[in-house]
């Protein structure tokens, strides 16, 4: 894979618009995500973050905007074609095949089997070791966490360039939260990552550009270590009160 | 403190109304309703009177179908059996287990009310709770069932012979009220007139319905499932009661037609691929969720129906040699059936929900 | 923990506790009369589940209610018919070799046919109606009305004579338990291709994307994979099982017409109700069942054969709205 120069935009995102049914939900959304960065997603419940996500990866339609991906335009592309660029999508529900095994889920996620890919495997199962332990297990009678790495397992075992994930640290418990932290820290280094959240615990752990949606559009964006300094900020858009943690 | 001024919402009511009653559709309506009161003078060959009583019967079951699918959003294969069932009370009060009076007449009306509505109730309660489609399933199944058992319980029903009967004093064929206006007004002729009179008075129930807050109750369900989620479980009931209401229209005009006809049998009274199939042609063409639309489908068809056999030989006379054009035009169903695709796919809404979307379009400019 | 284990094994009690329920007639019937009735009725059921299949795994992929399934397991028939007219010599010869030959072409012709038809179906109309259950069933049952009239245009409207073939004809006396042939090479059609089903979702990498796009379509998508040739794929597969079930059932009955698909149709819905939508064991042990009641009621109260159907159908709706194996 080519190793793209430093600050090169991998994803741009331009006035995007989505509609669900009558619901205007994204009313003009911009974006970048940064080679070699973690670019995070913040905002509230509602406000738009995941509907981006999905927009971005073609499950739904932008009415109007643009999205490039490596200087390709992609807004009109349906979700297997992006899938096929390079992009791997770990969605809030996580999207568990539960009937299935745990090795059968891998199986679906892999497009090609060869070599490098089996390396890759390889390379997921030493991140995860339960993946490894429950491999002939049905996937729904993994735990949560297991559930959430066997997502993210999935998303990155192909030649993945750019990674979106939706709200992993969701109802995890903090231990394995910091197994997820891990993981996006050992991934970022040679993928990219889009990373929505609403745990800004999480967020600042591993992000290192940020963009605040409220209500559709983006309201503030900079770089991750502004954000954690400033707590006005945070309380505005995140509703995190000086009390909390 | 005395209102003397109306409200701002109950001038717009009254603006709404009179506009309503000046409009060009009210105009053509009256005029329809014309046209078939003067039929029986006009075009007084029994083809005719009978043709309109086709399209008169038809149009208020299409409708009745519509009040189910245009408005409440759930396809039914069993409308043809409830038809069918009242038809089948008609004949047994008149007929297998009574005798034609009055009396009877009224017992019929009020048989085929109940029992398509329990049973309506019945269907709906146990099936809408799943899911709706298997309310589909459901009914074709029901509806089959229903042929077989009236087919094979022949002690009970008559099975496929029947059932012939008559009908009581004035509207009996062979009661003669002597001349008017040059023709004779004979039981058929105020049968056909009490036919359309209860018609047209269903028609506006059904209207009334429509327009009733449990109808716009239904239109949101059904175009907005976001809605039916806030109402949570009660959707089902709504559903049902709408469903159970344009069941109990059709059994009464499968009673009003079983009048005209004298005569019940399975296939042609309970059948699926007859009654079923005609209504779903027409509530499609005409156009589902406008009630209007049942009569236009109805016109249509039957008029195509009745007349086809000139239009066959026309086309053998203008076109001795083309043996396709005859094989196309003797498989008149398979027209229709493309047509029907055709009408789901671009046109939707039919020919009036079409022309109402292009007045409404044309409004918002 | 006793909840978990139950749930494992829940398939296998569904089953157990089924086939406890049909030794239930031996109360009634003669031991030699039942076994009879009972290959009958799994013949029935094989052919059924052949249709039903098709409407059970096309549902749940595709979220589509095939109102045209009928009309396509009609086709296959007439297909079928179509060749064993043409071939009329291997039919009536009385060689296994001959027979197996000509039957084995007219499920290919027919299969390959309505698999086409199936294809130009879902690509051209029910691509149109995606997540749309009302139009969908609207659009199927005009596409049926064409077929079924297409089916008089080609063939002509008339009852046809469907010819078994000869060394398929016939009965076998095993220990004065009259067994007929034909019923147990659709026993074993059907099983053959229950097995194949079955071992292709489990075995191959193709069925495990089938199965799992039952379970999440948009994620399936996301990872790759074009759904949209998967969906029509599994129409056509779809479509070519009622073919075969509307050829292996024409020779049962003996006949082939226009509207013999709307009778099967109502079958197939009443197996998926009781299966589930979705399962394709479900589709079988609910074509089993049936299969095996209609039997045994026809021979016991021959009127309410029609109706005990209904009525299974309306008790599972009523105890287990999902059915038996819902995925």
């Amino acid at each position: 894979m080519e190793v793209p120069s430093v600050n090169e935009t991998i994803l741009k995102a331009e006035d995007v618009h989505t509609f669900i049914e009558q619901h205007h939900i994204l009313q003009g959304v911009s974006f970048e995500a940064k080679a070699d960065a973690v670019t995070v997603l913040l905002g509230r419940n509602g406000a738009g973050k995941s509907t981006t996500l999905k927009t971005v990866m073609g499950l739904l339609p932008a009415s109007k905007g643009k999205i490039t991906y490596q200087g390709k335009e992609i807004q009109k592309s349906k979700p297997y074609q992006i899938a096929r660029m390079g992009i791997g999508f770990v969605p809030e529900h996580m999207g568990i095949f539960a009937e299935l095994t745990v090795e059968e889920n891998m199986r679906v996620a892999m497009l090609v089997e060869d070599a490098a890919t089996a390396r890759r495997l390889e390379v997921v199962l030493d991140m995860f070791a339960a993946l490894k332990k429950f491999w002939k297990t049905k996937a729904g009678n993994l735990s949560g966490g297991q559930k959430q790495m066997l997502a993210i397992g999935r998303a990155i075992v192909n030649d993945t360039s750019l990674l979106l994930i939706d709200e992993p640290s969701k109802g995890l418990a903090p231990i394995i939260v910091d197994t997820v932290i891990d993981s996006i820290n050992q991934i970022k280094e040679h993928s990219v990552v889009v990373l929505v959240e609403q745990n800004f615990y999480m967020a600042s752990s591993v992000g290192d550009d940020f963009f605040i949606l409220d209500d559709g559009m983006v309201v503030h964006s900079g770089r991750m270590e502004e954000l954690i300094r400033d707590e006005e900020l945070q309380s505005r858009y995140l509703g995190i009160s000086k009390v909390e943690d | 403190m005395p209102m003397t001024e109306p409200t701002p919402v109950q001038m717009f009511h009254m603006e709404e109304k009179s506009r309503q009653y000046h409009s060009g559709g009210f105009f053509l309506k009256i005029a329809l309703l014309l046209l078939f009161l003067l039929v029986p003078f006009l075009f007084p060959s029994f083809k005719t009177v009978d043709l309109a009583i086709q399209i008169i019967i038809f149009g208020a079951l299409v409708a009745s179908f519509d009040i189910l699918l245009g408005y409440t959003g759930i396809l039914s294969f069993g409308h043809g059996m409830f038809f069918g069932l009242g038809a089948y009370c008609m004949a047994f009060l008149l007929g297998k287990y009574g005798m034609p009076s009055y009396s009877n007449l009224l017992l019929g009306f009020a048989f085929a009310a109940a029992v398509s509505a329990v049973l309506a109730l019945l269907i709906s309660l146990l099936t809408l709770r799943v899911k709706a489609i298997f309310f589909s399933m459901i009914t074709l199944a029901i509806a089959e069932l229903a042929i077989v058992l009236f087919t094979k319980l022949s002690g009970l029903t008559g099975g496929e012979d029947g059932i012939s009967f008559m009908t009581p004093g004035i509207f009996n064929a062979s009661f003669s009220m002597g001349d008017f206006m040059g023709i004779e007004i004979t039981g058929k002729i105020i049968t056909y007139y009490f036919i359309l009179l209860c018609c047209v008075a269903l028609f506006l129930a059904m209207l009334r319905f429509t327009k009733s807050p449990l109808g716009r109750v239904l239109q949101a369900i059904r175009d907005n499932a976001q809605r039916a989620e806030a109402l949570g479980n009660k959707t089902f009931v709504y559903q049902s009661i709408s469903i159970t209401f344009g069941c109990v229209v059709a059994a009464l005009i499968g009673a009003l037609y079983a009048m005209w006809m004298e005569y019940v049998n399975p296939e042609s009274s309970l059948g699926v691929m007859t009654i079923m199939l005609d209504v779903l042609l027409m509530v499609i063409i005409g156009g589902m969720g406008t009630l209007y639309g049942g009569i236009i489908g109805a016109a249509f068809l039957k008029i195509t129906q009745t007349f086809l056999p000139d239009l066959q030989s026309l086309a053998q006379d203008m076109f001795p040699q083309a043996e396709l054009l005859h094989n196309i035009l003797e498989r008149w169903l398979l027209l229709f059936g493309i047509l029907f695709i055709l009408v789901v796919i671009f046109f939707p809404k039919g020919v009036i929900g079409s022309l109402q979307e292009r007045r409404y379009q044309k409004k918002k400019n | 923990m006793a909840d978990t284990i139950l749930r494992r094994w829940n398939q296998e009690i569904t089953i157990a506790g089924i086939a406890i329920l049909f030794l239930l007639p031996l109360l009634a019937i003669q031991p030699k009369t039942y076994l009879t009735l009972t290959i009958a009725g799994l013949a029935m059921g094989m052919l059924l589940f052949l249709v039903a299949s098709g409407v059970s795994i096309i549902f749940g992929l595709m979220d589509v209610l095939n109102f045209a399934h009928g009309a396509l397991f009609a086709w296959g028939a007439y297909v079928g018919f179509s060749v064993f007219q043409t071939l009329m010599k291997w039919v009536v010869a009385d060689s296994i070799l001959q027979n197996l030959a000509v039957f084995c072409i007219a499920m290919v012709a027919a299969m390959v046919t309505v698999g086409l038809l199936g294809v130009i179906l879902e690509r051209v109309i029910v691509r149109r109606v995606y997540g749309n259950h009302l139009f969908q069933i609207l659009i199927t049952f005009g596409t049926t009305i064409v077929l079924v009239e297409l089916i008089r245009v080609f063939w002509g409207p008339n009852d046809e004579v469907m010819t078994v073939p000869r060394t398929f004809s016939g009965n076998w006396d095993i220990m004065d338990v009259i067994v007929s042939r034909y019923r147990i090479i659709c026993i074993l059609l059907g099983g053959v291709v229950y097995g194949l089903i079955q071992l292709i979702l489990k075995k191959t990498k193709l069925g495990t994307i089938v199965r799992a796009g039952v379970e999440d379509r948009d994620m399936v998508q996301a990872m790759g994979h074009n759904i949209y040739l998967l969906f029509t794929g599994v129409f056509a597969v779809g479509a070519g099982l009622a073919a075969l079930g509307g050829l292996s059932m024409s020779i049962f009955s003996l006949q082939v017409y226009p509207d013999m698909g709307g009778t099967y149709l109502l079958f197939a819905f009443i197996v998926v109700i009781i299966g589930g939508l979705g399962s394709v064991t479900g589709s079988l042990v609910g074509a089993l069942i049936v299969g095996l009641s209609y039997n045994y009621v026809a021979y016991l109260v021959p009127w309410a054969a029609a109706g005990v159907n209904v009525l299974i159908m309306i008790i599972i709706l009523l105890i287990r709205p999902t059915g038996l194996f819902q995925k």
